[in-house]
């Protein structure tokens, strides 16, 4: 019953994928993905991280639908992998559920094969079914059949006309090997596998910091006088870097993108250095029976002095960087600049929770790593080029018309009905139509594996196209 | 070990499944000396990558307290993972022709195998 329901899920593989780009295929394959886990691993669905990461993998198959974008395919993949993963194992990090996940469904087939107990099962199962008798009882059968047919076509026209009416050409192999990779797949997450011993570490490993037993008080006074004076510096140092730079800021006129591009990436060059290297002093000086020390509280309040320093670095950056979009409009890279900015700001948050709560490294990265996942599902949810032909035209102080006609299709529809209310060329509007015209066409040969949201909005201005000529 | 029976049926899998694949778009019944030849060139690739690349983590590793279902566990999932890796971005980097398909799906499935037929066999 089982091997039937992968069988029949593999054929429903092969009719959503084979020979087909993405689009409502992979957000029913994700439909398709979730009901085998569940029909194999019910009592798994039962834990709420399993049922959470199974919510967020249909979301992302619903973004894929909706955004068709590079960002929430893989956004959709990723949490295909973290379900897989989370099935085998739901108490391990976030990064164990993708190692986990991802050797499930590359290699789960190999690593079930070794199993002793499964070896034992596939024995019995030969056993009992006896193959040898089996593949004669087909093999022998067959080879006579063929050999009889074609002496008996030989002899008989009537006979050969009906076998030359025979058609195997409705038999695909290339779409049979497909299905064969879909049966691979599907066999593959249907029972989870373990990363070992990289898993049993990992649930072993709390997000406290131990006292060790081995304490000298007279090593940990030095420690902390050293962390005193250096953090005590580096402290005043940035401050009057942060003095400085906003001073700079308010005196700023830059009317060329260039000269205010130079300036944010310097400032991200500066954050990069300044917030790695806090970040890696605050976790050696804390990273042991320190957080223990009676004396520590001059230490503590000069790394949280130190990581509000750095908070403020990045709301300087962040100024800079919105200026920079004001003045000449929103791309990728200025976008990335807020990710990196967001990115940062969490980073220093949690090394703050860390000190704080006497967390250890694992806490660090098991909340980073979790932010950062939840960071790609929420972006992956956002039309980005619609969005940023949208703000450029209707709100930058300048633009630049042809970065936006090279983006990917998915703002053509905007770009076309914007397309006079802005002073461009006729060679640039020349551009847009025929981006339009190239999206509609690919849009209508699309097969139904391929549609995604922008065909319904499609049929929909055509029926008020329909409604307003009638 | 036993090595050589290790990489004689390890070719045999590598050379069903790169004819395999390949012959579901251009095989004609003119390139089967072709396909016997080639056991010749699949041996090589399929004794070097297991000799290099599988032999020397159960040489190196292999203890009486450490078997080789041990080692399969602890090592094979980081061996399968970055050798999928590989070949996926081989696939890619040859715009997904049938011929990088056929070779690199043949040498993900063969090494994999392998380690299973290593895995498995018989404790001295």
């Amino acid at each position: 019953m089982k091997q039937i329901v992968i069988l029949i899920a593999a054929v429903l593989f092969s009719l959503l994928f084979y020979g087909q780009s993405v689009g409502l295929n992979l957000a029913l394959f994700a439909v398709l993905a979730l009901v085998l886990l569940l029909f194999y691993n019910l009592k798994k669905f039962r834990d709420r991280g399993v049922l959470l990461h199974s919510v967020a993998y249909l979301l992302s198959a619903v973004l894929v639908f909706v955004h068709r974008s590079s960002l929430s395919v893989m956004a959709n993949l990723l949490m295909f992998v973290s379900l897989v993963g989370a099935v085998s194992e739901s108490q391990s990090s976030i990064y164990l559920k993708w190692l986990n996940g991802l050797y499930t469904s590359i290699a789960g087939f190999f690593h079930r094969n070794i199993d002793r107990q499964e070896a034992s099962k596939a024995s019995n199962w030969k056993q009992k079914a006896d193959l040898p008798q089996l593949a004669k009882l087909i093999g022998i059968p067959i080879v006579f059949i063929i050999l009889f047919v074609l002496l008996y076509r030989q002899g008989n026209p009537v006979f050969e006309g009906l076998i030359a009416r025979i058609n195997f050409d409705f038999i695909n192999l290339q779409w049979l090997l497909f299905t064969l990779m879909g049966y691979y797949l599907f066999s593959n997450i249907a029972q989870p596998v373990l990363v070992e011993p990289a898993t049993s570490a990992d649930l072993s490993v709390s997000n406290n910091l131990l006292e060790t037993a081995n304490f000298s008080e007279a090593s940990l006074k030095k420690e902390q006088q050293l962390g005193t004076t250096l953090l005590g510096l580096l402290n005043l140092l940035l401050l009057v870097y942060i003095l400085t730079d906003i001073i700079s800021i308010n005196a700023m006129i830059v009317s060329k993108a260039s000269e205010l591009s130079i300036q944010v990436h310097n400032g991200i060059n500066t954050l990069i250095a300044s917030i790695i290297i806090a970040i890696i002093i605050i976790l050696y000086f804390f990273r042991g029976n320190l957080n223990f020390y009676a004396h520590n509280r001059i230490l503590k309040n000069l790394s949280f002095l130190w990581i509000s320093l750095n908070v403020a670095l990045i709301v300087l950056i962040a100024i800079k960087n919105q200026n920079y979009i004001g003045a000449f409009g929103l791309t990728y890279k200025r976008i990335g600049v807020y990710v990196y900015i967001f990115m940062t700001l969490i980073g220093l948050l949690t090394t703050f929770l860390k000190v704080l709560n006497l967390k250890n490294l694992a806490f660090l990265f098991r909340s980073n790593t979790q932010v950062a996942f939840m960071t790609l599902l929420l972006l992956s949810g956002v039309n980005w080029d619609r969005r940023i032909t949208q703000y450029n035209l209707t709100q930058a102080q300048d633009f630049d018309m042809d970065y936006l006609i090279k983006l990917s299709n998915r703002n053509a529809i905007l770009l076309y009905d914007l397309k006079d209310s802005v002073a461009i060329s006729e060679t640039q509007k020349r551009a847009i139509e025929k981006k339009y015209q190239y999206y509609i066409q690919e849009l209508q040969q699309r097969n139904w594996q391929e549609l995604n949201y922008d065909n319904f909005s499609l049929d929909l201005l055509k029926t008020e196209s329909n409604s307003v000529f009638k | 070990m036993n090595l050589s029976s290790n990489l004689g049926k390890s070719t045999l899998l590598a050379s069903a499944v790169f004819w395999g694949i390949l012959g579901s778009k251009v095989l004609q019944i003119t390139f089967m000396p072709f396909v016997l030849l080639s056991f010749i060139p699949i041996f090589i690739c399929v004794a070097s990558s297991v000799i290099v690349s599988i032999c020397p983590i159960f040489w190196l590793t292999e203890r009486e307290s450490f078997n080789k279902k041990r080692i399969f566990k602890a090592y094979f999932p980081y061996y399968a993972i970055v050798v999928f890796g590989i070949c996926v971005l081989a696939i890619i980097d040859n715009s997904f022709s049938i011929l990088a398909i056929a070779f690199f799906s043949s040498a993900f499935i063969s090494t994999c195998q392998s380690w299973v037929w290593f895995a498995k066999e018989e404790q001295p």
